[in-house]
């Protein structure tokens, strides 16, 4: 296995390498903006039409009432925890291959839990009256209901969105302040200068710098897990067979840290090609990456199969009335598809040779979350297809067109902010990618000292 | 009496190590180390730490009032404005029902941790600020700068000192 | 919201409904002489659906079209299922369906309120129900913890956009009650129109409500006179006398009775097991020839 990264990199360089990422990427850059433009503009679309027309035109019906809307919700959520939660548990472990790759990773954080919030709009009956639900004081004290899971995700995803922006904010203060030093002219200038906040890398700074990094990484760990178990329980707070199931927050929080991981390699892979970002971005940061991939797979594994069995298990015969649906009725290819590209495809990511692959480990990690996407179709889907009420089973309900174009018009937005900000904000961290060459060079230089001193005595005796 | 500001640029801390601790044993007049001494660098780097003497960091104190704060403003308001619904009962749970109260409570306690923290981020590193007199951008790259502030007597001897230790660049300028 | 009504009132903000209830009714933490609950005999339904029309035309409910009602979006509060015998040789359609109307439950413990983010669904004091239909924003997790599937969702815009009633059949429409739009949920009420008034009248002539004061619509059209309607806290009531004959307890989730050998009552409420006390009796069908 090679470095991580070359210690002999002069910071100078590391400077012009990422700011030359801000100006001048390769042209597929622009390729990826412009289709990402175009497949965000069919979901708006399809949302104006609906806004217009009425949920009706999403094919929901009665037992149907929630479809692809919640199930991408629950997928973005998910993506987003990869990004704060390992970047906060890999600093809090001094793990320092973190440093190249962990700013674009809070980036896809933030910005997938920004697509996220775009699926509660769209899924809305009456989005005119979402204030509805902020717990705002009025003069007939009318307040949201705070009993329900909907209200708590409403307040966890603002907590972490919010949180997470301030983390990625302060970790690129000084960042921004090496772009103010080196861009002088335009709108840039100004807006570095203004986000900057007159960071100067003074001691008192980086002192207090580095005990706000250090707190505000120990409150998301626990936020990241909090927030999607509530998105859990969501599911496992209802009354709904397939839906009410202990071992829900936990699954949950696997599955998204597994997706966001997939993602993680699917965008490092972008983003090495796209700003040239080689010498960074290298090969053995992947292989890390792959197989801590890995390591979640095996435990999103595990915990399906937990899932499973205590519902067969039970004598609740309509929770496995619903898993045996999910297994042999209609949803059963897409069923098998999650189980194959979830459980199976990692093991892919055994394979030495394949684990710094970029063609083969791009392909993977994109099966990986396609895996992931249909877990929470499935999750949501067949619950409704086949409740507690047989007059209401409903097995043949497809989504429509317009339901498929808003999903897929989500990607387009993703993209689209995410591209957009790794052009505007270094998405490597310079000051941290030097902190990691200067401490491996010093630590290196010890070890060599002592390996001489080790001679020496024995060259003495 | 004016004081004039002093910044010397060097190639790394081990150099910069030294000048600083000359600085610190020496005694200028009109030069305190301990107040008017600013070491700038392009890293986070513990080692500055150790040989500018230990200085305290106060953020954890803002982290645990608006932590406490963010959690007991939660309850209250929830379990309040539960409690004057009194006529509106749900799914013939308790009016005022303790585990979804604490879950929001939680999220309170972690939202107003970070909120104050980086507010007593800001506070305690003097953020927004405007630019010191003297900067370079040299140091925002790979240098380390010293700043000092004296009276005009000391600037020759502090000026002395840099140059002693092979400063790569030495800028000066009249304070305010 | 004051911290110190909160102190003071703790207990009874503390009071579970109705497991925690001592007596009907608890006077203190749910203070109603007034519940209103139903029974319907299956034995007398003979699935002419007259009480699906009724309540159509009382409740302003948008016809949907052919179209909409295969894809499963129709609006019919009161439904009339069919479930089919299986015999030995597959669905004996010459035995002809079993029929069971089927509408809102009015539960007691209703999994629907506790899910909405905005409160827009909450209990009545005389142990309805209730859906505001001015503060659902339309999140749909209402239905979606539904046991049973009685909440309709306005999927369109149904009095303008999808032109429901063509004139002159706006002309009539019941203007006890609202026409509702787009992205709101609604469900049956027992009629509330009619309870209401039944109650504000009863007050006026400073007397308790009786059975003779108020039928909802469907019962009213049920000609076969299979649907009881009326207060079950009032001993006096059809209602009252025949759930305690059937020896059906409100609150109790499992009944004595079913417990008992040889039990013969007919009693039952659907899917009790899951503890939502609906206010909803039916009557078992006994007999077995076709209609």
């Amino acid at each position: 296995m090679g470095k991580d990264i070359r210690e002999d990199i002069a910071w100078a360089q590391i400077n012009k390498d990422v700011l030359k990422s801000l100006e001048s990427p390769r042209k597929l850059y622009w390729v990826i903006i412009f289709v990402a433009l175009l497949v965000f503009s069919v979901g708006v679309g399809c949302e104006i039409y609906q806004y217009n027309t009425g949920m009706g035109v999403a094919n929901m019906d009665n037992p149907h009432v929630w479809g692809l809307y919640i199930a991408s919700f629950i997928f973005w959520i998910g993506m987003s925890h990869s990004g704060t939660l390992l970047s906060a548990i890999l600093h809090l472990m001094h793990a320092d291959w973190r440093k190249p790759i962990y700013r674009f990773a809070e980036a896809m954080t933030t910005f997938s839990l920004l697509t996220a919030g775009l699926f509660v709009a769209v899924h809305l009956g009456r989005l005119w009256q979402v204030y509805y639900a902020l717990p705002y004081p009025s003069e007939r004290w009318i307040w949201p209901n705070f009993q329900s899971p909907l209200l708590w995700d409403a307040m966890a995803i603002f907590t972490y969105l919010s949180s997470s922006i301030l983390f990625l904010y302060i970790g690129s203060i000084p960042d921004l302040a090496i772009c103010r030093d080196n861009i002088h002219q335009g709108w840039r200038k100004k807006l570095y200068t203004l986000l900057a906040l007159g960071w100067e890398g003074t001691d008192r700074q980086w002192r207090n710098f580095r005990v706000t990094y250090l707190t505000i990484a120990c409150f998301l760990i626990p936020l990241a897990v909090s927030v999607h178990s509530i998105v859990a329980s969501d599911f496992a707070m209802s009354q709904q067979p397939g839906w009410h199931v202990t071992s829900f927050p936990p699954y949950f929080v696997a599955g998204a840290l597994y997706s966001g991981c997939a993602a993680i390699i699917t965008l490092f892979i972008i983003l090495r090609y796209v700003f040239r970002f080689e010498e960074y971005m290298t090969l053995p940061i992947l292989k890390k990456t792959v197989r801590l991939t890995f390591a979640i797979a095996m435990v999103w594994t595990y915990l399906n199969c937990i899932e499973f069995a205590s519902v067969w298990y039970s004598h609740d015969q309509v929770a496995k009335d619903v898993l045996i649906q999910k297994a042999t009725g209609t949803y059963a290819p897409f069923w098998w598809a999650m189980i194959f590209c979830g459980s199976v495809v990692p093991f892919a990511m055994m394979v030495k040779k394949w684990q710094t692959n970029i063609p083969v480990m791009f392909a993977v990690s994109l099966l990986l979350n396609l895996g992931m996407w249909l877990e929470r179709w499935m999750i949501v889907a067949p619950t409704f297809s086949h409740g507690y009420y047989p007059w209401t089973w409903d097995h043949d309900q497809w989504p429509s067109l317009i339901q498929w174009g808003i999903v897929f018009g989500s990607f387009g937005w993703f993209t689209l902010l995410f591209m957009v900000f790794c052009k505007i904000v270094p998405s490597v961290s310079m000051y941290e990618v030097k902190e990691m060459v200067y401490h491996r060079s010093q630590a290196r230089k010890k070890e060599e000292r002592a390996v001489q001193e080790e001679l020496a005595v024995k060259g003495a005796h | 009496m004016s004081k004039r500001y002093l910044l010397a640029l060097y190639n790394n801390f081990d150099e910069a190590e030294a000048v600083v601790r000359e600085l610190r044993n020496s005694e200028i007049k009109g030069f305190n180390a301990a107040d008017d001494l600013v070491v700038k660098s392009p890293i986070e780097h513990p080692e500055v730490e150790e040989f500018l003497g230990e200085k305290s960091v106060k953020v954890q104190w803002f982290t645990l009032g608006g932590a406490l704060t963010g959690g007991l403003l939660a309850f209250s308001l929830i379990a309040g404005s539960q409690a004057g619904f009194y006529s509106q009962m749900k799914g013939g749970k308790p009016i005022v029902p303790i585990p979804p109260d604490l879950v929001l409570t939680y999220e309170m306690f972690i939202l107003g941790g970070v909120y104050i923290t980086v507010l007593g981020f800001l506070i305690c590193a003097g953020l927004p600020a405007k630019r010191s007199p003297l900067y370079s951008a040299k140091v925002s790259e790979d240098q380390i700068g010293i700043l000092v502030k004296g009276d005009d007597g000391s600037m020759a001897k502090l000026r002395e000192i840099f140059t002693r230790h092979k400063a790569l660049e030495i800028q000066e300028e009249a304070g305010r | 919201m004051s911290v110190s009504n909160l102190l003071e009132n703790w207990s009874k903000f503390r009071h579970t409904h109705p497991v925690d209830d001592k007596g009907i009714p608890d006077w203190e933490a749910y203070p109603s002489d007034i519940k209103w609950a139903m029974s319907i005999d299956l034995d007398a339904c003979t699935g002419c659906n007259a009480c699906s029309v009724a309540c159509y035309a009382e409740n302003n409910l948008p016809v949907v079209g052919k179209d909409k009602y295969s894809h499963g979006q129709a609006m019919h509060w009161m439904r009339v299922e069919r479930y089919w015998d299986e015999g030995d040789n597959g669905f004996q359609a010459e035995q002809g369906a079993r029929f069971l109307p089927m509408m809102c439950q009015q539960c007691e413990a209703a999994p629907c309120e506790t899910v909405c983010p905005v409160g827009a669904t909450n209990h009545t004091e005389d142990g309805l129900n209730s859906q505001i239909y001015n503060r659902c924003i339309g999140s749909r997790y209402c239905s979606a913890n539904c046991p049973y599937k009685v909440r309709y969702f306005n999927w369109y815009n149904y009095p303008e956009q999808e032109n429901a009633w063509p004139a002159p059949l706006n002309q009539q429409l019941n203007p006890d009650l609202t026409v509702r739009t787009k992205g709101v949920m609604e469900k049956c009420t027992f009629c509330k129109q009619r309870t209401y008034t039944a109650r504000n009248n009863a007050k006026t002539e400073g007397r308790p409500v009786q059975d003779s004061d108020v039928q909802t619509a469907c019962q009213e059209a049920c000609p076969a006179g299979a649907i009881t309607f009326g207060n079950l806290h009032n001993p006096e009531s059809q209602v009252a006398k025949q759930w305690q004959s059937q020896q059906v307890d409100l609150i109790k989730d499992i009944q004595e009775k079913d417990e008992k050998e040889g039990n013969r009552l007919r009693g039952y409420r659907v899917l009790e097991e899951l503890r939502p006390y609906p206010s909803v009796m039916y009557l078992e069908r006994v007999r077995e020839s076709a209609v």
